[in-house]
């Protein structure tokens, strides 16, 4: 039998432990455990209920407002892993300096950062945003429509990223990307970036941003990446969204072309 | 041969180029830039270099460099007279032979004045030739030139560089060119001539760092000034004395090439100093200090070994009574059967108990073997001096340390500090070059941060309060661990009271396990509550290894304080045994001999013979435990910690739904503060147990070889650099500071066993005796003559003693307020020169100021004046003094710039240009919008040019 003073004497394990991972405890807690209570008590999916405080608090047709509203949410009620105001900013910025035309966006998810994307895009852009999802996807397309897109603006596709990519060509007539962001599964940021090399969509100077490569990260993808070549890559440090502790960071891929 | 083949090939690429080159003769330079580096690169450069040179010049050059050829090669010089074909194949090889100079020639190195010299020896060289060959040869030179002057022609047009580069770049060229066959056709002279270039190429190469060059054509013309030198100065002197200075020059070569290698030599005798290097430059210099430190304490510990083990062990095992001969040196009946098992060794029981490796084994004899070797003077002196060595070692060290730290912060060029020190160049890794990169901005976006709230209000309450509620925290945790052990040593006491047999493995190793699992988990607890402190990483480690001091140095003498109590158990116990002792001999005699007393006595087997308890081994078995136990936690540690999460993290990472590399677990960094201290902490232990088991330095030694291996190892494997990696300039003295204060208190406790108990009556060294330091008095008496005994007691007289004491003590208080005054008017002097500095500065400034000042009115000045005159009359004068400011310019900083990019003179009017010149360096300084650095093209002007019209 282990003696009470050798248990005590992990004590400061343990607080260590407690102390210095708390974020994570933190993003534990809101991520997971209110949404599954919430879950329960509700009936409804998280996605609904942002859904439902956007259409109560939001002036419709202005994107700002949804969006400040939609952070409200997630940091003050509930969590989801949205692109967040402050990596927002640096997308934000990255689109005013390329005036993207054609943008595909993999991961709709709620439509926070197709919101985001589509006001700062010129007249005549368009977006392709891709999700997986369809519950997320009714959702996502309420809050787009809500924020005053339309569907020349914004076309949701709601398949596999890894069906649509292959296909845009032929279903969509793109000719070519000059922005893509990434944000859906971290597991398929590779394949898919593979996708994107294979179909030839990629021009010299498409940008490529990856949202969450530090945490829950992408190292297999960041690798690639910084190896192939193909890629200038920068890595714009950020912390996560609506959660301070916790590091992260953006990736930003610029195709330098086939040689 | 395969050098006239290669030409040849050479040449004829040449040739063919030269033919296309004609054709295109009106084609823009750049286009046959491009060709150029498709037949070569070397022909392209040659042929740019030569761009400003003039006709004639070539046409001697050519011809000396046939004659040079010629003076080299006679037998071919005869047959080439006569065939034509072979002539042009000279004539390619000429060429060759020039691209051939051109390659080790430097690029744009000297100026006007060598030119002339150049030009002299060329004429002489032109005579030279005359008198040698005949005037054929220079007509089949000349068509040569003719070709490339046109092609050079050509290409100055289109190259846009300076003409005194060029023409530098021929002057070198030439002379490189009579320099590079043999000497035997040089005139003294030209010798003369040769020698000054090799000198002023060794000039170039001493000032060269100096020079306000961009560095890639440092690098090239350092590169080609020192081959330069390499291949002529060996070729210089004259007739024999030629041959000699070769032959110096290449011994000294030779020499020097010897002394880099002995130099290799010497750093790759340096143990572990290539390893030491290559954590360095991964981790940067904090994480090598502490190798560094563990090789320093590998070297004392060698000495410490080698004092031990040759004056103390080894003569023991040698010359000293063998195993069995006495009860001390023999395993006793009721152990005997458990003697050799692992469970026993391992716990430093049975044999090893019983063996030079600790205290009691030692008999009291007070000579030994042949030799007469005195075993317990030795055993003493060897105790009392690894001490005193180590003082001495830790001192000096300290004070060489301290000699090297320069006095004095400076506070108030916090930038300049930043901007100019804060690399670490001893880095050669990307990630943590990268590391290292994030951290000196993320320390700037601080800093700036820091400076405006500094500026704005002052919020160090903030801080103080978290420091103050830091130091909380930590003395709570101090306050807690110190409770615990104490807890626990009290409780084990109570079982070793009730007999250890009844309780199982955990309680017996109750004590050693609460110490090491506080001793390695309270750190990590410090580490997270000093993020509350906000320090910089090095004050931050220091405060660290402050804690962590305080927290070991409380387990430390908790467990002294408790040996302390079983020393006193031992004693109390071995009172008992010595009464008992008397009983059994008694009943020893009169069982065996009950009438005879007279007959010699029957001895009992030494296994037998009751003993005492003997508190000197028991007290140098804790500690060689304790050391074992300490290692065993800290290899484990690292096994486990380190290794088998750096496994984990590596390879689960594959099918894991976050990153964990950079997430969650990630890998572990290196514990600079927690080895540190370890280290101490193991040494000090060393130092206090080393008088009761003379085996503790030889397993210390063990421990740190095997560590220095496996740490190496399991940096390089399994750690990642610091997040903020920072210099570790300032921590060795403090690691040094620290182990003074362990050693002192280390020896503390052991003087203070040697000097009040009473060693133990039937074993050790010091059996029999009242104290341990008799052994000193006893040798006075016996081994020296009367005389010296007499002066000693005379010397440790109290009298004499005291005074000689208080002397001590005056010097040392007298030296060390020398020292200091010495400090405090080299601060002063630092603090004028600072101050003078700043004087200076702010006096620039205002000039500057003033300079701008005048030269803001006198411009608002010509702009109404502009306002009135036409805007051709402007443009005319614009012009003519463009071209003054250009010519004075190319004179002044040897650039050339295009007219149409000098236009400072154009802002100001005509009665300006004269104090123009004068204003025009000041003012940049402080004002964009006028006045320009020397070197560089003139954007500002331009703007405001444009601005005005």
């Amino acid at each position: 039998m282990v003696s009470p003073a050798i248990a005590l004497a992990l004590l400061p394990l343990l607080l260590t432990l407690i102390i210095r991972y708390r974020y994570f405890f933190v993003l534990l807690y809101r991520a997971v455990l209110i949404r599954w209570v919430r879950d329960c008590l509700s009936g409804l999916s998280r996605e609904e209920r942002a859904f439902q405080y956007i259409l109560t608090h939001a002036t419709p047709g202005d994107s700002q407002s949804i969006l400040d509203t939609f952070d409200q949410w997630c940091s003050k009620v509930e969590f989801i892993s949205n692109i967040g105001p402050k990596k927002g900013k640096i997308l934000d910025r990255l689109l005013q300096e390329h005036c993207p035309i054609t943008v595909l966006e993999l991961g709709t998810h709620c439509g926070y950062s197709t919101v985001r994307i589509a006001r700062s895009l010129p007249i005549g852009a368009r977006i392709y945003s891709v999700e997986m999802d369809e519950r997320n996807a009714a959702v996502a397309e309420k809050i787009i429509r809500l924020a005053g897109f339309d569907e020349d603006m914004v076309e949701l596709i709601v398949r596999p990223s890894d069906e649509v990519i292959p296909r845009l060509r032929e279903d969509f007539g793109v000719e070519c990307l000059d922005f893509v962001f990434m944000d859906h599964w971290k597991r398929c940021y590779l394949p898919d970036l593979h996708l994107l090399e294979d179909s030839g969509l990629l021009g010299e100077g498409s940008i490529i941003l990856a949202d969450n490569v530090i945490f829950p990260g992408a190292p297999n993808f960041l690798r690639h990446a910084r190896r192939c070549g193909l890629y200038e890559v920068r890595v714009h440090r950020a912390t996560l969204e609506y959660i301070r502790g916790i590091r992260d960071g953006m990736a930003e891929l610029t195709f330098l072309g086939i040689k | 041969g395969k050098d006239n083949e290669f030409s040849l090939y050479y040449v004829e690429v040449e040739e063919n180029f030269e033919g296309g080159k004609e054709k295109q003769a009106t084609r823009d330079g750049k286009r046959r830039r491009v060709r150029n580096s498709e037949v070569s690169r070397r022909a392209s450069e040659n042929r740019t270099t030569e761009a400003g040179i003039k006709r004639a010049e070539k046409k001697h050059d050519k011809r000396h460099k046939t004659a040079r050829k010629e003076g080299e090669k006679h037998g071919r010089k005869q047959r080439r007279k006569n065939a034509d074909a072979e002539e042009a194949e000279e004539e390619s090889r000429k060429e060759k032979k020039n691209i051939k100079n051109e390659r080790t020639k430097t690029l744009k190195l000297e100026d006007e004045k060598e030119k002339d010299v150049k030009k002299k020896r060329k004429k002489h060289a032109n005579e030279e030739d005359d008198a040698k060959h005949g005037k054929t040869k220079h007509k089949d030179c000349q068509g040569m030139p003719l070709k490339e002057k046109k092609k050079q022609k050509q290409i100055s047009e289109s190259e846009s560089k300076s003409e005194s580069e060029s023409q530098s770049d021929s002057d070198s060229e030439s002379k490189d060119n009579p320099a590079g066959g043999v000497l035997g056709s040089l005139t003294p002279e030209e010798l003369e001539k040769l020698k000054e270039a090799v000198d002023e190429r060794k000039k170039l190469i001493a000032t060269l760092r100096g020079k306000p060059w961009p560095m890639r054509k440092k690098l090239v013309s350092l590169r080609e000034s020192q081959e330069f030198v390499e291949k002529y100065e060996g070729a210089l002197g004259k007739g024999k004395g030629r041959k000699l200075y070769a032959y110096k020059v290449m011994m000294m070569k030779k020499w020097m090439k010897f002394q880099r290698d002995f130099e290799n030599f010497k750093t790759a005798c340096i143990p572990w100093e290539m390893k030491i290097k290559e954590i360095e430059s991964h981790f940067g210099s904090s994480v090598a200090s502490y190798f560094i430190f563990l090789r320093w304490m590998y070297g004392i510990n060698m000495i410490l070994f080698g004092l031990t083990f040759g004056l103390v062990m080894v003569p023991e095992a040698l010359m000293g009574k063998p195993y069995g001969s006495l009860p001390r040196k023999t395993v006793p009946r009721v152990e005997e059967a458990s003697a050799m098992n692992f469970a026993v060794l391992w716990d430093f029981g049975g044999y090893a108990k019983y063996s030079v490796l600790f205290y009691g084994y030692y008999n009291s004899q007070r000579a030994i073997g042949w030799l007469k070797f005195r075993m317990p003077l030795s055993y003493f002196l060897v105790g009392v001096g690894t001490v005193a060595y180590s003082y001495m070692v830790v001192i000096r060290t300290m004070a060489r340390n301290a000699n090297e730290e320069g006095g004095g912060d400076d506070t108030s060029f916090n930038f300049s500090w930043k901007t100019f020190t804060s690399w670490d160049y001893l880095i050669g890794n990307p990630e943590t070059a990268d590391n290292k990169f994030a951290s000196i901005t993320t320390s700037f976006k601080e800093t700036i941060v820091e400076e405006q709230e500094s500026r704005k209000d002052d919020n160090i309450h903030l801080t103080r309060f978290l420091r103050v509620l830091a130091n909380f925290l930590v003395l709570c945790c101090l306050a807690g661990s110190g409770y615990l052990i104490y807890f626990v040593v009290r409780r084990s006491q109570k079982f070793a009271l009730e007999g250890l047999e009844k309780y199982g493995w955990w309680e017996r190793n109750e004590v050693n396990m609460v110490m090491s699992l506080l001793g390695m988990f309270c750190p990590m607890l410090f580490d997270v509550i000093s993020t509350l402190e906000n320090y910089h990483p090095r004050i931050a480690l220091q405060w660290q290894l402050g804690r962590i001091f305080a927290l070991f140095l409380g387990n430390l003498y908790t467990f002294i304080i408790a040996l302390m109590d079983a020393i006193q158990l031992k004693r109390a116990e071995e009172e008992i045994v010595k009464k008992n002792m008397t009983i059994w001999q008694a009943n020893l005699y009169n069982g065996t001999m009950p009438d005879n007393s007279t007959a010699p006595p029957i001895t009992a087997h030494p296994a037998d013979v009751p003993r005492g308890p003997c508190w000197e081994t028991m007290v140098g078995q804790e500690f060689v435990r304790l050391i074992i136990s300490d290692t065993m936690t800290t290899y484990i540690t690292l096994l486990i910690g380190d290794f088998f999460r750096a496994v984990l993290v590596r390879f689960l990472n594959n099918c894991w739904c976050w990153d964990l590399e950079f997430g969650f677990p990630s890998y572990s960094e290196f514990d600079v503060s927690g080895n540190v201290l370890g280290l101490i902490f193991n040494q000090g232990m060393i130092w206090m147990g080393a008088f009761y088991a003379p085996c503790l330095p030889a397993l210390n030694l063990l421990r740190l070889h095997v560590s220095m291996y496996l740490q190496c190892w399991a940096v390089m494997c399994c750690n990642v650099p610091q997040e903020r990696v920072f210099k570790a300039s300032g921590s060795n003295n403090f690691y040094m500071a620290m182990l003074l204060v362990i050693l002192f208190l280390s020896t503390l406790p052991a003087i203070y066993t040697i000097v009040t108990i009473p060693p133990s009556f039937d074993c050790g060294p010091f059996s029999g005796k009242n104290r341990m330091f008799d052994v000193i008095q006893e040798t006075l008496e016996t081994d020296f003559p009367a005389w010296f005994g007499k002066v000693f007691s005379y010397a440790s007289n109290p009298g004499l003693v005291l005074p000689f004491l208080l002397l001590l003590v005056l010097a040392i208080y007298y030296l060390q307020s020398t020292s200091k005054t010495y400090k405090r008017v080299n601060m002063e002097l630092k603090k004028k020169l600072q101050t003078q500095n700043e004087e200076n500065k702010k006096k620039n400034k205002l000039a500057a100021l003033k300079a701008a000042n005048e030269l803001e009115q006198q411009r608002s000045n010509s702009a109404s004046d502009l306002g009135e005159s036409t805007l051709n009359g402007v443009n005319e004068e614009s012009s003519s003094l463009d071209e003054a400011g250009h010519h004075r310019q190319a004179g002044q900083n040897g650039h050339f710039i295009h007219p149409s990019q000098s236009q400072h003179t154009q802002n100001s009017g005509p009665p300006v240009t004269a104090t123009h010149t004068t204003t025009r360096t000041p003012a940049s300084r402080g004002h964009t919008s006028s006045g320009h650095l020397p070197g560089h093209p003139h954007q500002p002007q331009k703007n405001s040019h444009s601005n005005k019209r």
